[in-house]
């Protein structure tokens, strides 16, 4: 979910850049040298996650996992994500570079609210841990389409429709990542808990 | 898919300096990106054809890439006419075509294909392990950079992780459908793939370690900036502030 | 040299020590290691340049205990470790730049950096090598130049964790080779009898968190069965 280059006005592009700045500066602070190379190669792999297509119905559709990277990355998923859709941007010529501060915001800023929200349940054994890995992924992306929306919107009121839109063609979507947060936090941690405590 | 198919040739774009490329992509893209006014718009994208041209890249590829990137303004143009309201064009049938919508959505449409072209002249035509030096060069955080060029250079090793994992699954006839059962085999394989890209993380920052790593990555290639990027650094700004100062002239 | 004394190491969350009060010190130039899957082997070398730090025991370099971390970076510097997995070893996009990484972190210039990759992979005889993207490469080319990597640090000591793991014939003969004409002390793990027979002159054995010199080779005659027996083969002369 990002929004092309061009569409929106400089003080939405600032506000934007103003946020993931702040935010990409205290998640360098938090992050020391032994554990750069964990948040790398983390941000490599949720790279890829964009790269996987699940199937809903007749089509599929593209991970993106924004609520697993704030419980597991905390304050990092700000770096994480903006250097992720940098990649994308010059990958895939995707995005660009002026919207790329709106665009880290429309991810980790929810990825960050389901940090603080979610993480404690999520230490959590049980039933807890399931709920609150769903709700990280679902309110992830409700809170992204939101962002988004809002974004489009305070450019222009003329895109109101087309925000509307978005927020509801990605209803689908936050259910998938709610199921498969809920797994993959499970799967994680059975296998490898360190995952659920880093990121503090 | 990810082979920067762009960032091989012998052009003169290709022999810049990144750090030039950087600074002048930042400043015509942002004239572009944020400019309401159509000439502005169009004499942009016109010269960056011209950029393209320069680059003497594969036309075809180019145009590949295009066709994706307008795939988003295809969605523009198909719901901004509709429901941007306004100043009603015509009618059809039950709808009406806005004139402010139309007008809109051709002008994301120049600028869209205009940052794509800029974007794939002007940085695709550098590595991106140059590009992560180059951002260092120009003092963005040092972490920052870290962050960029490692996870640039463990993205192939980790889709491939991920596909070899699929792969197994696909062996013991997983097909994926619209049910729980494929949604938790995508949770765990994902899981799995997260694993082994920390304990790999692990190893990665051992071998560095005992290889003297202490913090700063040393570019093998010192590029010094030569008078002829300079050079392009002039022109490639002064034509920037010429599209710019357009709507000034106009008035 | 390097000596490990009286080291005691326990994973995170195991019972039992997995290296318990051993002691190993690198006197002789050429050393095989053996021993059963998960018996310490990899954690031996870990601890051997300061990846791991002993619950018990210290680790000595010339001499000298080491504790500091500048310490660790000289014992380091003469240390060589060749990773199982090159994939983990190699992490820079072309060949020349993740073999010129140690010696810029060593203080070289970029020049002199380039100039010591450069003489190190002809040594391996893989000039040409160096502008190929290293993810791209084969599995042998990759252990080739992981082996490349550490060479160009000038290392006194070289740690090689079982270095024939999925090398084809020619390889493992190119490896023995390189290996051979190397004048530095090599220690290596293996399950490669045969490798080793080529490439080292004593052995130990790991077992129950413990090491011991195995008994000085023996020539003996032994029949096997032979899978598809029938096709010509050649066994090495002793």
């Amino acid at each position: 979910m990002h929004i092309s280059e061009g569409v929106l006005s400089p003080p939405v592009l600032l506000a934007g850049a103003a946020i993931t700045a702040v935010g990409t500066a205290i998640g360098l602070k938090k992050l020391d040298y032994d554990r750069i190379m964990t948040v790398s190669l983390l941000t490599a792999t949720f790279f890829v996650a964009s790269l996987i297509h699940v199937p809903i119905g007749p089509g599929n559709v593209h991970l993106l996992l924004g609520g697993l990277m704030g419980i597991v990355l905390g304050w990092s998923c700000f770096p994480a994500i903006l250097v992720a859709l940098l990649l994308q941007s010059l990958f895939f010529n995707f995005g660009g570079i002026l919207v790329l501060g709106v665009n880290t915001t429309i991810m980790a800023l929810p990825a960050l609210i389901c940090f603080y929200i979610f993480r404690p349940w999520v230490e959590k054994n049980g039933h807890k841990r399931k709920i609150a890995a769903f709700g990280a992924g679902f309110c992830s992306i409700l809170l992204s389409a939101c962002i988004a929306a809002l974004a489009l919107w305070s450019t222009d009121q003329g895109f109101a429709r087309a925000a509307q839109l978005i927020l509801a063609a990605h209803i689908p979507l936050m259910i998938i990542e709610g199921i498969i947060t809920m797994f993959t936090v499970s799967f994680l941690a059975k296998v490898q808990p360190e995952f659920l405590i880093m990121g503090k | 898919m990810m082979d920067e198919r762009f960032a091989t040739g012998n052009s003169l774009l290709h022999k810049r300096d990144p750090k030039v490329k950087v600074i002048v992509a930042a400043a015509y893209i942002t004239v572009a990106a944020i400019s309401n006014s159509f000439a502005v718009v169009s004499l942009a994208l016109a010269l960056a054809f011209l950029l393209l041209l320069l680059s003497r890249l594969d036309l075809r590829q180019v145009g590949k890439r295009l066709l994706a990137a307008n795939t988003f303004t295809l969605f523009l143009w198909l719901t901004l006419p509709l429901t941007y309201g306004g100043e009603e064009l015509t009618r059809l049938g039950a709808f009406s075509l806005s004139v402010e919508g139309i007008r809109l959505a051709a002008l994301i449409s120049l600028k869209t294909n205009c940052i794509v072209l800029s974007l794939i002249t002007l940085l695709g035509t550098s590595r991106i392990a140059s590009l992560g030096h180059a951002l260092e060069g120009l003092h963005v955080s040092r972490r920052l950079c870290f962050m960029l060029l490692f996870s640039y250079r463990y993205i192939f090793v980790i889709y491939q992780e991920y596909q070899k994992l699929k792969r197994a699954a696909g062996m013991r006839c997983f097909v994926p459908a619209t049910n729980i059962h494929t949604y938790r085999t995508y949770g765990y394989l994902f899981g799995m793939t997260l694993v082994r890209s920390w304990n790999r993380a692990t190893r990665v920052h051992q071998a560095m370690l005992l290889r003297g790593f202490n913090g700063r990555l040393i570019p093998l290639e010192q590029r010094t900036v030569a008078s002829n990027d300079i050079v392009f650094l002039v022109i490639g700004l002064a034509i920037t502030a010429t599209v710019a100062s357009i709507p000034f002239f106009y008035r | 040299m390097i000596e490990l004394r009286d080291i005691s190491y326990t994973f995170a969350q195991a019972k039992d020590p997995v290296l318990h009060h051993l002691t190993f010190a690198v006197h002789d130039k050429r050393i095989g290691i053996i021993g059963p899957n998960g018996c310490g082997k990899t954690t031996l070398f870990h601890l051997m340049v300061g990846l791991l730090k002993p619950d018990e025991g210290e680790l000595l370099f010339n001499g000298k205990k080491v504790s500091t971390k500048e310490e660790l970076r000289a014992l380091r510097k003469e240390v060589g470790f060749l990773f199982q997995s090159s994939d983990d070893q190699l992490f820079s996009p072309t060949v020349i730049e993740d073999v010129a990484f140690g010696p810029l972190n060593l203080g070289f210039s970029p020049k002199e950096a380039r100039d010591v990759a450069m003489k190190t992979l002809a040594d391996l005889g893989l000039t040409g090598f160096e502008d190929r993207i290293t993810h791209r490469l084969s599995g042998g080319e990759k252990k080739l130049v992981a082996l490349a990597t550490i060479l160009a640090m000038r290392p006194k000591i070289l740690l090689l964790d079982e270095p024939t793991n999925n090398l084809d014939p020619k390889t493992r003969s190119h490896l023995i080779e390189i290996l051979l004409g190397l004048d530095l002390h090599q220690i290596i793990i293996s399950h490669d009898w045969d490798f080793l027979s080529h490439t080292t002159s004593i052995l130990y054995k790991i077992d129950h968190g413990h090491i011991h010199r195995c008994e000085e080779n023996h020539v003996h005659v032994h029949r096997h069965l032979h899978i598809a027996g029938d096709h010509p083969h050649q066994h090495d002369p002793l």
